[in-house]
């Protein structure tokens, strides 16, 4: 009863907790338990080549530690979890070799992140296809309200309350519907030189939203630049800090902006979703500046040894898991504290007084917000995957906690939804984006299986690209299962299948 | 005939079978709750008449908005006082059924519109009908000015002889262009 927007976040949050659930699975079937037997067994590592400054890697806290370090670290994913299951540099490289059975670690890995996209872009598109979630939707359509008036009760109602809420629905409705049809006749209603005004006002506020979007990124490149530098919590978290400010501030912007250009309701919410351009745009940058880093674009010479920056960045691909890491639990901080120290008041005030709330306004569930910051998380998971293979866990649990907190919320706080909601085409916006974040996190995959790993740690440790163990271990196969493979991708075997297909 | 007795005969139950769309289940359920109504008196009588008061103490009209006109539609009390026997109540249910068709439906609909019975929607009608919408409350009506805006556009949209009201058959024509009308002018006990 509170509309089909809200009917498809839930959805969506439910479909992104199996995805997260099954891909731990797993990630945890081929990679994390063969480690954890391996690390049983104790097999010999795989031969060390190579220069003896990259491979120091040393990251376990020396001496006594104070309890409240455990907090810190647990936060930013530092000192006692930095060399654990959580990330890249805890893997080994050795090939787990029996006389009957051998496993190879490295390469499973390898595979499973790539089956492991694979299989989420093939689950997205069936969720695509499947979803079709068909409601009757708001918007100026003719007979719209009278079709309201005569067909908008629901005699299945049962209770006061929910009798309450259907009529507070209606109520909304037809207002908004009267707004905005007062708004049009308005707008069509002015003279050439409001027009001309109007025009201009918009196009200067135009420049403003972009100015502050540039701000946005420049502070974010100059926090991740900055917090690389020097230790302390607050500066580690100072990129997720900045990112998540940036989300939040920037749309309240541009809806402040859209209110005072006078722009219909329907506008308003294209922006609220043009504001996801500005979050994967903020991720891409935090990567880019980072890399930038590891790679050295500024002070070229520490690269020399090992093709990495290895005196700050020992074990690069542990940091990047731990950036990830970070942003993936600042988010839930953030929303648990949006809910605890915002929502709950709000509700509080509600209660007392009517006159105090219908200043303040009561909450509203925004749909299209909502549903950003659930891809906006996807993406950092899909981005951090290669580098924190227990991600999609703690992934799981976070959207589980997000699922009853925002079912708490709603019943308790919010409002029906204002905005009615364009369901069905906005299913397929969202599903884009969706497509949008995965295939940047595909991208940042293909980079960095391509440049050169960390020697000090982690399972790809004497390779000089990840890719590369595909063609070693096919060349430890069996001469006849080379053979094999070599016919089926030969030209004399695909083309007939390509052709019978 | 009419009926009031612990136990409904067989062959009344299967001519109420006939002329409602309810199913067997569905009328002995009504039966049951009907005679909960009663009286310990009352129970006994054939052609019982419970009053409108009564009725609305049911889970299922007692919030409803147009509660009052609901009874008032389906009675067949000379007094038009909404008070219902138990073949106006399987009327009532009947016409609220799943089975019910589209024009059972919106020829009821119409009549619990029209406040004033006089067969067609005029501007009095339009405005309590959208006052039970949105809630009999001050802070839950529409302004003046709203409620007329609302108003002239309802009267735009449906009324295609533009004699100011809506008659039944332009009622039946946008009910018609709505998808889900039938499943929600539903009550189920």
């Amino acid at each position: 009863n509170f509309g089909g927007g809200v009917q498809s976040y839930f959805l969506l949050l439910r479909f992104l907790v199996l995805l997260n659930l099954v891909s731990f699975l797993l990630i945890a079937g081929f990679v994390v338990i063969p480690s954890i037997v391996l690390r049983a067994v104790h097999s010999s590592p795989a031969n060390h080549t190579g220069p003896e400054e990259c491979m120091k890697y040393d990251p376990n806290p020396q001496g006594l530690v104070a309890f409240y370090n455990y907090v810190l670290d647990f936060l930013s994913g530092m000192g006692f979890m930095e060399y654990s299951y959580l990330f890249y540099g805890y893997y080994s490289n050795t090939l787990v070799g029996d006389r009957n059975f051998s496993y190879n670690i490295p390469l499973a890995y390898l595979f499973t992140v790539v089956f492991y996209f694979a299989f989420c872009l093939i689950c997205i598109m069936a969720m695509g296809t499947a979803a079709r979630i068909a409601v009757a939707t708001g918007g100026s359509a003719a007979g719209n309200y009278s079709m309201i008036v005569f067909t908008g009760w629901d005699y299945g109602c049962l209770g006061d309350r929910a009798t309450k809420l259907k009529q507070k629905n209606i109520h909304y409705r037809l207002q908004v519907d009267l707004e905005e049809q007062l708004m049009k006749e308005r707008a069509a209603s002015l003279t050439l030189s409001q027009k001309v005004v109007l025009y201009t006002l918009r196009i200067f506020l135009g420049f403003v939203a972009l100015g502050l979007i540039g701000a946005a990124c420049f502070s974010i490149f100059e926090a991740t630049v900055f917090s690389q530098g020097i230790l302390g919590l607050i500066l580690e978290y100072l990129p997720s800090i900045v990112i998540t400010a940036g989300n939040f501030l920037v749309p309240l912007l541009c809806e402040q902006i859209a209110l005072v250009e006078r722009y219909r309701p329907s506008t308003t919410v294209i922006l609220a979703l043009l504001s996801v351009f500005l979050r994967l745009v903020s991720l891409g940058v935090l990567l880019f500046t980072l890399w930038g880093q590891i790679k050295c674009q500024v002070d070229l010479e520490k690269c020399d040894l090992c093709q990495y920056n290895h005196e700050e960045y020992p074990c690069w691909e542990t940091r990047v898991g731990q950036e990830m890491y970070k942003l993936t639990l600042f988010d839930l901080i953030v929303t648990i504290g949006a809910l605890v120290l915002v929502e709950f008041p709000r509700m509080l005030v509600d209660n007392w007084s009517n006159k105090v709330a219908r200043w303040v306004g009561r909450q509203e569930f925004v749909v299209s917000a909502n549903v950003l910051n659930l891809v906006d998380g996807q993406t950092v998971v899909w981005t951090g995957a290669l580098f924190c293979p227990l991600l999609p866990l703690i992934n799981t649990a976070k959207f589980v906690i997000l699922f009853y907190c925002k079912k708490v919320t709603l019943f308790a706080n919010c409002r029906p939804a204002l905005k009615t909601f364009r369901s069905t085409t906005s299913n397929f916006f969202f599903l884009m984006v969706l497509l949008f974040g995965w295939a940047m996190a595909t991208l940042v995959m293909i980079y960095s299986v391509a440049i050169h790993p960390s020697m000090g740690c982690g399972p790809f440790r004497f390779f000089p690209y990840m890719w590369a163990i595909v063609p070693m271990s096919f060349y430890r196969l069996s001469e006849v299962t080379q053979d094999f493979l070599f016919f089926v991708g030969s030209q004399a075997f695909s083309v007939p299948l390509f052709a019978l297909s | 005939m009419g009926t009031t007795a612990s136990q409904l005969g067989k062959d009344l139950l299967s001519e109420y079978q006939e002329l409602t769309f309810l199913t067997k289940q569905e009328i002995l359920l009504a039966h049951k709750r009907f005679t909960e109504l009663l009286t310990k008196d009352e129970k006994d009588l054939p052609n019982v008449r419970v009053p409108m008061e009564k009725i609305l103490t049911l889970p299922e009209l007692k919030s409803n908005p147009f509660r009052t006109r609901i009874c008032q539609v389906f009675s067949t009390s000379i007094v038009k006082d909404g008070s219902l026997t138990f073949e106006d109540f399987l009327d009532l249910l009947s016409a609220f059924s799943d089975s019910a068709t589209l024009e059972i439906k919106s020829h009821y609909a119409f009549r619990i519109f029209d406040f004033d019975d006089d067969g067609t929607l005029d501007c009095g009608d339009l405005e309590k009908l959208v006052n039970c919408l949105t809630g009999e409350t001050e802070d839950t009506r529409l302004t003046p000015e709203e409620m007329r805006q609302l108003i002239h556009n309802i009267l735009d949209e449906s009324d295609i002889d533009k004699d100011g009201t809506v008659n039944l058959s332009e009622f039946q024509h946008v009910i018609s262009r709505s998808p889900d009308f039938v499943s929600s002018f539903k009550i189920v006990l």
